[in-house]
């Protein structure tokens, strides 16, 4: 069971890395019009990063958390900027509740879109409406604690999830930020989708093309 | 001249005819007989009737004259741009929401609050929208209040303010007693209070409430309000609504969770402008979100673009059908609902001309020195560290931590500094003897990551302790603090400054929010000096800490910078703008303004150090002008020269001087300024001997 949980994780970060990679120009320019237009290039870099380290691993023998740990330091240590401590704490979290239950089932699987939720918002002392990724991510959470809630199947529960976390994203549009170098803009980031919640939605809709 | 020869023209042209126009013309107006006319009507006040006699031509010809010169864009009539602008706005929003009337007081001129705007802005509304015979229910607010205490209205009959909400015990200036007070006495109306708390202590409490006889009439006067006036409240984190007492702060975490995003009348709503279910529903005493709905005339009174998500739910919602809000605000509404052709439209009518044609031969990349864009850091780094091996050398063979040769030593305070690269000769010129002793070195204009700043502060202990001084980022902050919380484990004592200088990034009352700029310079410096010194680390901490209190800085921006990877601008400054309040980071600057002379420029930033810096005649500082990377020195030079008028002016001494290319943001076209305010201490640091590749003392 292990070894196809791990594989699966290992698939799940190539489809987040190629997705980056696809939607590099698009994220900066996001990026551009609220900060310094590398987000792009910091989530493709720090992606690639992780899938070179995740394919060292053998994945046969290691444990699902192993390959989320491995790839909280691989992302931490290639972007350093502030996605890296927000990512790294989110995937080491997650890496920390895989441990109770290595199996990757549906209820795993919402564990660890909340433990990301959580390793994030601890880290960037963040909270809804400030016009960060946490907006994606957020609502993402509670799409997947809903849908664990009411028992629903693998396919419908990512349907929502991606729904909420897509939702969230958009209405960043009309928040104004209240960290990291946008809030410095004041109104001027109106009207701008904050290209982290963009990028979150990214990683989600990877994440529900792995498991649903 | 026109004026002396049209009186002779009037007495003559009359009789001779159109065939005369050319010999009645003055010469100055060519053989346009347009110009003319325009003249006579627009510069000369004349009627079209006269202008006919003057010019002997019909006055139908005349009427078509002026009309034709329009259209021919002889005459263009521009109004005033922030009136304009205003204008524009209001009926944008008008048009956008639907509602039933708008008014958008110009933007800031700096002389007077915008609640203090608003409020006379109100005040006015309010003596054309009231009639006798209102009812009109009034909630509370800082800005309702500012509205009533400008509000004067006289002759009406029958008027009745009703107080919207219930009192409460919360000791500020702007309770719901007092709004609705102040406007009844402003109007000569009958006021009626709501004799209840706004919010109770449990459900029970509050039906017994509402059954009371009193109160029960009381609202019954309520529901008969056909005119509603309110402010709208933000629930960000610097609001009132946290600050006022009104709610207790656990009710709004849970408000908040549920999405919430603004107050109207005492009721939460979310982004939709949906009514947010919580725990103070059942306890609240007041106006219900359906009550206010069913009202005629809704009137909000709101601005800050804080309040930019508060106002948009609230419109969305349809509790709002009259608003009265500021330009800066309106845009922001506009902009967050997707409407950006406004910032269209007004850019082209204040300029007078239609959008500038690219010519035909627009480049879309910028040209760069550069072999693989994805390893210019590694590239740049192999390069400096051969040029400065004699000051820095790789920490365990990565470039990414370097350590200065002759820096660190027993007994002495390690000072470590850092960040993203494409500032050079930022962070890595700074470190040597009596500057830093190492650096960690992330990728461009990002952080490094915990690591490299690690090692860093392993190689840069002497056993007295480790200084972080960083500029004040989100990303740096996080890594930084991730590996002094490792050096900590290793026993690695670790204290950190955090440089704030760029005081166009965030209002004074938000010092600790500001970002670190070039005023980096002066704190490494001061830093280093104290460490070399043999400092305590808390004497090191304290005085970098005094050095970052007392330097302040503003950058200004001609044209973006443009990143090795892209090779593109980030974002475009227009060809008549300048951005003021640069980062260095490519991010946009705080306001977009006018080009102006060298002189006006640095006069706009002066100004505004000076409106921090408390000097007095015969202190002494050092100045700092910093190109951003494509900016020459001989421009550099006249901002020099126009700082040192300013100074000299004030009679205040520079000690000592820097100009020239000290914390770039790549190819960036603009400058910084930077002046720290010196007292005894920090002379006698700044001027402590130092050796770096960026930086040398003796």
């Amino acid at each position: 069971m292990a070894e196809t949980a791990s594989r699966f994780l290992s698939r799940m970060f190539q489809l987040i890395a190629m997705a980056m990679q696809a939607e590099k120009d698009h994220l900066s320019e996001l990026d551009g019009a609220v900060g310094d237009a590398d987000h792009g290039i910091t989530m493709a870099l720090g992606f690639a990063a992780v899938n070179s380290a995740v394919a060292r691993l053998d994945l046969d023998k290691v444990l699902p958390s192993e390959v989320l740990s491995a790839a909280a330091s691989a992302f931490l240590d290639a972007v350093g900027a502030s996605t890296g401590p927000l990512y790294a704490t989110a995937f080491r979290k997650a890496a920390q509740v895989l441990k109770q239950d290595e199996s990757l089932s549906p209820a795993g699987q919402v564990a660890i879109v909340e433990a990301i939720a959580q390793g994030i918002k601890d880290r960037g002392k963040g909270q809804r409406g400030d016009k960060t990724m946490l907006d994606a991510w957020i609502p993402a959470m509670e799409a997947a604690v809903a849908a664990r809630e009411r028992g629903a199947e693998p396919d419908e529960m990512w349907r929502d999830i991606v729904a909420a976390g897509e939702t969230g994203a958009n209405a960043t549009r009309s928040m104004v930020a209240a960290r990291g170098r946008a809030a410095r803009l004041g109104e001027r980031s109106l009207g701008h989708v904050d290209p982290g919640a963009a990028s979150a939605v990214i990683i989600l809709r990877a994440m529900r093309d792995t498991f649903a | 001249m026109a004026s002396k020869t049209s009186p002779t023209g009037k007495l003559t042209a009359g009789k001779t005819g159109q065939t005369d126009v050319a010999d009645a013309m003055p010469l100055r107006y060519g053989d346009d007989p347009y110009v003319w006319a325009c003249w006579l009507y627009y510069e000369e006040g004349r009627t079209q009737h006269d202008i006919a006699e003057i010019m002997g031509i019909s006055r139908a010809t005349v009427n078509s004259y002026l009309a034709d010169a329009r259209s021919r864009g002889i005459v263009n009539i521009s109004l005033e741009p922030s009136r304009l602008s205003s204008l524009a706005i209001a009926q944008e929003l008008k048009r956008h929401f639907g509602l039933q009337d708008c008014l958008v007081v110009p933007s800031d001129d700096g002389s007077r609050t915008l609640i203090d705007r608003l409020g006379t802005a109100g005040g006015q509304a309010m003596a054309k929208l009231l009639k006798s015979g209102d009812t009109l229910a009034v909630a509370w607010g800082r800005t309702v209040l500012a509205i009533a205490e400008n509000t004067a209205v006289t002759g009406l009959q029958d008027v009745t303010i009703v107080q919207a909400t219930g009192g409460t015990r919360a000791s500020f200036a702007y309770t719901p007693e007092l709004c609705a007070s102040a406007m009844a006495e402003a109007t000569g109306a009958k006021l009626i209070n709501i004799s209840a708390p706004a919010i109770v202590s449990n459900a029970e409490v509050q039906s017994a409430f509402l059954r009371e006889p009193l109160i029960e009439e009381q609202f019954a006067a309520l529901g008969r309000a056909n005119k509603a006036l309110f402010g709208v409240s933000s629930l960000r984190p610097n609001s009132t609504i946290h600050t006022s007492g009104f709610f207790e702060s656990v009710s709004i975490q849970h408000y908040l969770a549920k999405n919430a995003v603004g107050v109207v009348a005492g009721r939460f709503i979310d982004p939709q402008g949906h009514a947010v279910a919580g725990p103070l529903d059942e306890r609240t005493i007041g106006i219900s979100l359906d009550m206010l709905q069913k009202i005629g005339m809704r009137i909000a009174v709101a601005g800050g673009f804080d309040k930019v998500p508060a106002i948009l739910a609230a419109l969305r919602g349809g509790f709002i059908n009259v608003l009265i809000t500021d330009a800066a605000t309106g845009r922001g509404i506009l902009n967050a609902d997707g409407v950006t052709e406004i910032d269209q439209r007004l850019a082209q009518r204040t300029r007078g001309e239609g959008p500038v044609p690219l010519p035909s031969n627009v480049r879309t990349h910028i040209k760069k020195f550069l072999n693989n864009p994805d390893q210019v850091v590694d590239e740049m780094l192999e390069g400096v560290l051969k040029a400065h091996a004699g000051y820095i050398a790789p920490i365990k063979g990565s470039n990414r931590a370097l350590v200065a040769r002759n820096g660190p030593r027993a007994g002495k305070v390690g000072l470590v500094i850092g960040g993203g690269t494409g500032h050079e000769p930022c962070f890595l010129g700074y470190v040597g003897k009596g500057l830093a002793d190492a650096v960690a070195v992330g990728n461009i204009f990002s952080s490094p990551p915990p690591g490299p700043i690690l090692e860093c502060a392993r190689a840069a202990s002497g056993g007295q302790g480790v200084l972080f001084v960083y500029g004040n980022y989100a990303g740096d902050v996080m890594n930084f603090e991730m590996a002094a919380e490792m050096a900590h484990e290793e026993d690695i004592p670790v204290r950190t400054v955090l440089t704030t200088d760029d005081i166009a990034s965030s209002p004074v009352e938000d010092r600790e929010g500001r970002r670190g700029v070039a005023g980096n310079f002066f704190m490494f410096k001061i830093a280093g000096a104290a460490c070399d010194r043999g400092l305590s680390l808390s004497e090191c901490e304290a005085v970098t800490r005094k050095a970052n209190d007392r330097t302040f800085t503003i950058g200004v921006a001609l044209e973006p910078c443009s990143l090795p990877q892209t090779r593109r601008h980030n974002f475009e400054i227009g060809p008549d703008d300048i951005e003021i309040g640069m980062g260095i980071h490519g991010e946009r600057g705080v306001v977009r303004d006018r080009m102006m002379s060298a002189d006006q420029i640095t006069d706009r930033i002066i100004d505004r150090i000076f409106g921090e810096m408390n000097a007095q005649p015969g202190d002494r500082v050092a100045v700092l002008v910093n190109s951003f990377g494509a900016t020459p020195l001989m421009e550099l030079y006249i901002l020099f020269r126009r700082v040192e008028q300013r100074l000299g002016a004030k009679n205040i001494t520079i000690a000592t001087n820097w100009v020239g290319h000290y914390c770039t943001s790549l190819d960036m076209v603009g400058a910084s300024i930077s002046i720290l305010h010196l007292d005894q201490e920090l002379s006698d640091l700044l001027r402590h001997p130092c050796d770096s590749a960026a930086l040398r003392i003796n």
